[in-house]
This record gives structure tokens, C-alpha cells and sequence, in this order.
């Protein structure tokens, strides 16, 4: 069935997610080049493109990291297609050298980057406003509130980006990214064909003789982009009064609820900003005219209360500035209706409601929490129980980014710090450095090709002290099984270009490698004991495929499913139970009257336990 | 104001939340209600709780505590942990039937019981109906389908602004008639559970 995502007639409506309305966006623009590297809250917008490959009319590549996708995309539009790069909040800083040099050599054929910021860290390691890189590298930037207007803005700023020749960023949050709300479609622009690179050194060759006169015309364009936001039909003033209301991104939709909620819609004036830079200034001073005082509703850093307060000084308009410095909206973590209502009220002198919570005054019985776990049959869980059996509390786990970060809970204990993407190798060598402790770093097949080569390159060439084990899980687990560049199988077939981990990390110079299948967990331990008798940089390669990729990719059928045969509570003092119960904590595991069982329905038939305790053994189970 | 109406709902990973979800979205919206919905995962996935919302008449994708009309709970131990979303004399619809977190489902921790729950959650809410949803599921034919059952007592309580013939239509408007088929079973099962 064709997507309407790439042939839904104009005038359709469909609920989309804001993901699948940005990629219905672009469709409109007439993309030409897409490359991302996934991660949540972005991913289903690649995602989503990869999978409709077959029948759209663009290219598309995961590249191995975001520097590497804005890069690749920075190369295609020079060559005159129009680009989407996608990336969460902090892959951007990763991409920060490209984008910077970018908005000076500009984008011949148009460039969009997608920045999918997390307030609230739902899914990230840091809450940073990318609202900012905006500012910084001289883009505009568009900030949707709904799916509509996700669709709507990435059209625009595709299409907008084509026409100044510069790149534009389209900056999202997590609850933009993930509603789903009824999308219009409009008629999709059909583009020529990328016309080729033509040579002008002077345009595209940053040296210092030509980066100064780039930077200027990068400031001109941004003043010529300021008075396309004064007009632009994102930017619109409603209601009337002596308060003023200015949001933007999702804050617009608290503020409209708000409104509805505290009886003052029409009683405040709003300015809805969704081409938020460059700030529309004489929109912006008109707006603020016979104001007495003026709310900014926009999540995280203050940027547009600071930009504003600069405004009315320099303007020299007096009036009350509320925002988040000192208050009364916080800096931190996400707004909701409720935060934006009550600061209405409060500036409006209206009464707070009477609590209007269910669970009223009880206090908070704490209940037993569910976090995320690794699955059962989860291969890391293998490696990770190995390790611990030789090292246990002796070295500190350097970890990393994807599904194995969840190692982190007890009984596992295998990720005592983490900064960011492919640190796990760098952080883990200074951290062995300073003081000589013994440090075991833990890195994934898709963070090693992001960026766990460089810093295994460092460790090489600096003599560093690390074992560092890659977890080989043959796909990009965490945010999807996505692709990536050592994968055998994607979801739409063979990977016919594959890197192999082995000899690369042979390439490096690095000789004291091993590679095991961690299921194996006599052949594991083996080789990490021997791994930890040598000193300098060694690589253990811990290869299994993820069970939920294998059973999609691969069409793996388990036949076997772990039971357990004997009493098993906990370790015995005679040795004849392994404790598997509270070493390994796989999910399928449970206590029924006091004995240890395992719910074959959960239990993927990996077989881990049965090489923990004698007591568990293996059963024909249903092959699933 | 009275036109809005918001639901929370939640789960645990994998029961199929957001399916349901999406499903009740393009239901409202087939009868042309300005609808909005939101989820929150990404780290969900892997056994942990999946929260999704679905507004009706609002802007904002999100509920606040003290905000939700409706809560639909496909787990009981989700349902008590979302209660506080539940304004008062809302509607609580949850299922009976347990998934212990592995805390729990290990002995390390105890949960509370399901009748525990019950109580609390009658002690909040204006009406409530538990069932046994992965039952209803299994009954239908998939254990997934157990979600589109609580839907199905979701609208013969009335709670929704349209009916189950429309939540059937949308059923098998998008999804494959033999999926389709153990789902309008689910959705009758459900619909035949309030009193």
C-alpha cells in the first residue's frame, strides 16, 4: 500500500505523528538528499525514510554519526539537492564543526537540519536548548507546536533555505515529535534535478582571505531573514490588553489551553512566534506597545526573554518582563497547561484553583518501580555477568550510549560513569591514567563507528591501560535496529557493504583482541581472565545478535526454553545453585511459593542460566 | 471548556499502549473531533512503563496531574502509579490482571494487591471498571488485543464523545481483516464487561 506520506493527494487529511508530518513536509518541499544518525526524539522522522525508500523519489543514508550526516548532506547541497539531516539535541554538538562553516559557505540547493531537543531528558543525558545553535552558527530557526505546523515548518524551511542558499534549522521538542494530530496535505513541489557543483573558490573555500567577507554576508543575510520574520505567517498576534503573552514551540500549545482553561483567552494579548530567529523586532516592539507587562511562555534557557529584555532596552520601552529570570516559569525540565495557567493567574491577580489532583492530599505510597531493563536473552546481560565474575567491584565500568547503558542497576553494576557518545574508550583511558585504576570500558557496534574508533586510535597511540569490549550486537538496538555500517541484515534486506570490527580494530595495532560469543559464558570468562593478565589496550569483541533483531532480521527460532528442575532460591550453601536469580535478573525470572521459576512465555531460550546452575535445564518450549 | 475531555494512558512496554492509542485518535478523528495525542518512549521499550495521552479540544499533547478525565490503565500497578493524573469524580478503567515488575516478580519487593488497588482507585474516581484484560485478549484471540477490550468497556460505559460502531469501523479500516477480526472480537468482549 502506497504512504500517503509520499503520494497523499492535496487536501487529505491524516493523523500523523509531528516525526511523519516533518517527513511529509520535506516530501512537499521536494527532498532530494536525507542522512541522519537516529536517535529519540528524532528517529521515526529517518526512519520513516528509510522505509519509504523504495518509493520515494530522494536519497537516503544513516551515516555512521551526525558530524559525518551534516557533512555528507553539506557535500549534497553544494551539488544542488535540497537536504534533511536529522539528529537529536546533543548528535548537533557532535555536528557543530560542520554547522558553523556551513552558514558560511552556505547551501547552494538547501539545507535543513533537525534538531530533536528533550526537556524533561525523557530519553537523553542533558536538557540543552539547540535554540541557541541557531544564534550561534547564524541560521533561522523554525520551532512547530503541532503536526500541522511540523509539516508545515518543514517545508518552509526546506524551501526558504533553497531560496537563500543557507542552511535553516528546524528545532523540535519530544512531545512535538512524538503527538499525533490531524495533517492537511498540500501539493508537493517537484524540483529539477541537482544541477552539479560549480567552482567559486572565493563562495566555498573558507580561508581566512575569504571566511572574513563570508561572515559578512552570513550577517547580511540574517538582517534580510529578520524582516521574512516580521511578515512570516508562523509570527501571529492575537487578543488585547495591558498583558502580553509571547510563546513559542510547545508553550504555544500550554498557553492556548491555558487560555481556555483560566477564562482569559482574548483578554491577554499573544504573539505566537514559530519563525522564532532571527527575532522579528518591529513585530515584535509593535507588539509591545501599550504593554504593562509582558510573559515569555518558552522552555528551557531564557533565550527569547533575554533577546526581548534587550529589545525594550534598546528601544527604550518600559514595561514588566516575566519569563524564567527570576520567574515564575523554571529553566529546567518541561511546561505543562498547569505551570502556564497559574503563572496567568498570578499575573492576572486571579485566585489559584483548589487542588485538583484525585490522589488529593495522600502522601505518595512509594511503589515498586518499573525501570527498563535488558530483555530476556539480551546478550549483553551475558557479557556483563562475565565480566563482573572476574573483575566484580575491582574496575570501574567506563560505559556508553544504547540499550547496555541499562547495565547500570543491580545486579549488573556495569556502568559507573558515562559523559557522552563513544566516550566510554576516551573517558575510560584518562580515567585508568590519572590514578591506575583498572578501568573496563563498554561500547556498542553502533557508538564504536560513531565515535569509539578515534578515541581506541588515541589509546593506541598514547599507550592508555584499558580492556575495552565491544558489545557486538550486529545492529543499532536502542533506538530502532537501525543500520549500521557492521551490520549484516537491515529491515529492508542484506547489507551488502559491511565493516568488519575485527580487522579494523586489528588495523589500529591492536593484537590482544579476542572475539566471543558471549552465551558462551565458559569461552568468555576464559577470554577476559586472559585479557586481564596483559596490560595496555586490549579489545574483547562480544558478538551475539539482539534476540528482537534476530527474530525480525534474521528469523531466528529459539526451540528451547530454560526451566528451572531443581530448588532454586538463592545460592545454596553447598554450591549447587548458582544464584542466577540475583546475578543475572533476567526479566523472564520470577518467585512462586518461595522457588525461583521462569516463564517460558518471557524466556527467549538463550540458555545463560543453564551454564549458571545445575538446576536449570532446557525444555522443548513453543518456537517463537 | 466542556467539549474537551482528556485521557491518560498507560502501561508497560510491549502490551501494545500505544496501538490502542493511535487506534482511539483515529477513531475521534474519522468523527471529525479536533484530536491530539502524545506518548512518551524511547527508553520505554525494554519493560519499562509507556505513558500516551489522547485530548480532545486541546492544543496541548500533554496531561498534567489533576487533569485527566479519563485514566486507562492496561496494567493495575500502572493504573495506581497514574491515579494522580485522575481529576476528581474522573473515570478509571483498568485491567485486573498483574505484571509484576521484575522487583516484585523476584520476591525483593512486594507490590500491592489488586483488590489494594481497587479500593484506592474507588476511593478517587466517579466510576470505575477493572477487567481482566489479557484474558479478554486471549479469549479474542491475541493477547494483544486485550487493549482494544478495555476500549470496547470504554465506550459502553459512555465516556466517549462516539460509539463503538465508530472504534469497529476504525478497526477495520486500518488494520488487516484477520488482526482486525480478533480486535472487533476484543472490542465486544470489552463492551459486554461494565455493568
Amino acid at each position: 500500500m502506497a504512504s500517503p506520506l509520499i503520494s497523499g493527494a492535496p487536501g487529505e487529511t491524516h493523523l500523523l505523528l509531528g516525526n511523519e508530518a516533518i517527513v511529509r513536509g520535506a516530501v512537499e518541499a521536494g527532498i532530494q538528499f536525507v542522512s541522519c544518525y537516529p536517535g529519540t526524539p528524532s528517529s521515526e522522522v529517518p526512519d520513516t525514510f528509510f522505509r519509504l525508500s523504495p518509493e520515494g523519489a530522494y536519497t537516503f543514508e544513516y551515516s555512521v554519526n551526525e558530524k559525518v550526516a551534516l557533512e555528507v548532506s553539506g557535500g549534497a547541497t553544494l551539488a544542488g539537492a535540497l537536504c534533511l539531516v536529522t539528529m537529536k539535541h546533543v548528535g548537533v554538538n557532535v555536528a557543530a564543526d560542520p554547522l558553523l562553516t556551513l552558514t558560511y559557505t552556505g547551501a547552494p540547493g538547501g539545507l535543513v537540519l533537525l534538531s530533536a531537543d528533550d526537556p524533561g531528558c525523557h530519553s537523553s543525558q542533558n536538557e540543552q536548548d539547540n535554540r541557541i545553535y541557531a544564534r550561534l552558527a547564524g541560521m533561522p530557526c523554525f520551532e512547530p507546536s503541532s503536526a500541522q505546523e511540523a509539516k508545515d515548518m518543514a517545508r518552509a524551511a526546506l524551501t526558504l533555505s533553497r531560496e537563500i542558499g543557507a542552511p535553516a534549522l528546524l528545532r523540535t521538542t519530544t512531545r512535538v515529535n512524538h503527538l499525533r494530530g490531524p495533517v492537511t496535505l498540500a501539493e508537493p513541489t517537484v524540483l529539477p534535478k541537482p544541477a552539479g557543483f560549480k567552482r567559486d573558490p572565493s563562495r566555498f573555500v573558507p580561508i581566512p582571505a575569504f571566511a572574513r567577507p563570508m561572515h559578512l554576508r552570513q550577517l547580511e543575510r540574517l538582517e534580510n531573514l529578520r524582516a521574512l520574520a516580521e511578515t512570516s505567517p508562523f509570527n501571529a498576534v492575537s487578543g488585547a490588553g495591558k498583558v502580553g503573552v509571547i510563546a513559542s514551540g510547545i508553550g504555544r500549545a500550554y498557553l492556548a489551553d491555558a487560555l481556555d482553561e483560566t477564562g482569559l483567552a482574548g483578554k491577554l494579548k499573544v504573539l505566537d512566534l514559530g519563525f522564532t530567529y532571527p527575532l522579528p523586532e518591529k513585530l515584535i516592539a509593535s507588539f509591545m506597545g501599550g504593554l504593562e507587562t509582558l510573559l515569555i511562555v518558552e522552555e528551557l534557557e531564557p533565550v527569547l526573554e533575554t533577546e526581548i529584555r534587550a529589545l525594550a532596552q534598546k528601544l527604550g520601552i518600559n514595561l514588566k518582563i516575566l519569563g524564567k529570570t527570576p520567574g515564575p516559569l523554571p529553566r529546567f525540565g518541561e511546561y505543562d497547561t498547569a505551570m502556564v495557567a497559574a503563572a496567568l493567574r498570578a499575573i492576572m491577580g486571579q485566585p489559584e484553583p483548589e487542588t485538583a489532583c484525585a490522589c488529593g492530599a495522600d502522601p505518595v505510597v512509594p511503589l515498586p518501580n518499573r525501570p527498563p531493563n535488558l530483555c530476556a536473552g539480551c546478550p549483553h546481560r551475558a557479557t556483563y555477568a562475565a565480566v563482573r565474575k572476574v573483575f566484580g567491584d575491582s574496575a570501574i565500568y567506563s560505559s556508553d550510549i544504547g540499550c547496555y547503558t541499562l547495565g547500570l542497576l543491580p545486579p549488573l553494576k556495569a556502568a559507573d560513569f558515562l559523559i557522552c557518545m563513544g566516550s566510554s574508550i576516551s573517558a575510560g583511558c584518562g580515567a585508568a591514567k590519572a590514578a591506575g585504576q583498572t578501568v573496563v570500558g563498554f561500547i556498542g557496534d553502533s557508538t564504536f563507528f560513531h565515535s569509539g574508533i578515534t578515541g581506541l586510535v588515541n589509546a593506541v597511540f598514547n599507550q592508555h591501560n584499558i580492556l575495552v569490549v565491544i558489545l557486538d550486537n550486529r545492529t543499532t538496538a536502542m533506538t530502532g535496529h537501525q543500520p549500521n555500517p557492521g551490520v549484516d541484515k537491515t529491515n529492508l534486506g542484506d547489507n551488502p557493504a559491511r565493516v568488519d570490527i575485527e580487522p579494523l580494530v586489528r588495523g589500529i595495532g591492536i593484537n590482544q583482541l579476542r572475539k566471543v560469543n558471549p552465551l558462551n559464558q565458559k569461552a568468555t570468562v576464559a577470554a577476559i581472565e586472559e585479557l586481564k593478565g596483559l596490560s595496555g589496550v586490549r579489545v574483547l569483541i562480544a558478538e551475539e545478535p539482539c534476540p528482537l533483531f534476530a527474530r525480525r532480521a534474521y528469523g531466528q527460532k529459539r526451540s528451547q526454553v530454560a526451566y528451572v528442575a531443581g530448588d532454586c532460591v538463592s545460592a545454596a550453601a553447598d554450591g549447587s545453585c548458582g544464584d542466577c536469580l540475583n546475578t543475572l535478573a533476567c526479566p523472564a525470572f520470577y518467585v512462586e511459593e518461595g522457588r525461583m521459576a521462569i516463564d517460558p512465555l518471557l524466556c527467549s531460550g538463550c540458555m545463560l542460566c543453564l551454564q549458571f546452575c545445575k538446576n536449570i535445564k532446557a525444555r522443548k518450549g513453543d518456537a517463537k | 471548556m466542556s467539549t474537551k475531555l482528556r485521557i491518560f494512558m498507560t502501561g508497560v512496554g510491549g502490551q501494545g499502549t500505544l496501538t490502542a492509542t493511535t487506534l482511539l485518535a483515529r477513531a475521534a478523528l474519522s468523527v471529525g473531533l479536533p484530536v491530539t495525542s502524545g506518548e512518551i518512549h524511547g527508553m520505554a521499550q525494554r519493560g519499562g512503563v509507556v505513558e500516551s495521552t489522547l485530548l480532545i479540544g486541546c492544543k496541548s499533547p500533554k496531561i498534567g496531574p489533576g487533569e485527566a478525565d479519563i485514566l486507562l490503565g492496561f496494567e493495575p500497578l500502572e493504573t495506581l502509579r497514574a491515579l494522580h493524573y485522575l481529576k476528581p469524580g474522573g473515570v478509571v478503567l483498568s485491567s485486573s490482571e498483574t505484571m509484576p515488575p521484575p522487583s516484585v516478580a523476584t520476591g525483593k519487593e512486594t507490590a500491592p494487591s489488586v483488590d489494594d488497588i481497587r479500593a484506592k482507585v474507588a476511593a478517587k474516581c466517579g466510576s470505575s471498571c477493572f477487567l481482566p484484560v489479557r484474558s479478554l485478549g486471549v479469549q479474542a484471540g491475541a493477547v494483544q488485543s486485550g487493549n482494544i477490550a478495555l476500549l470496547g468497556a470504554l465506550c459502553a460505559m459512555g465516556a466517549l464523545p462516539f460509539g463503538k460502531d465508530v472504534l469497529a469501523q476504525t478497526i477495520r479500516a486500518t488494520m488487516k481483516p484477520k488482526v482486525a477480526e480478533i480486535n472487533l472480537k476484543a472490542l465486544d468482549l470489552g463492551a459486554a464487561c461494565p455493568a
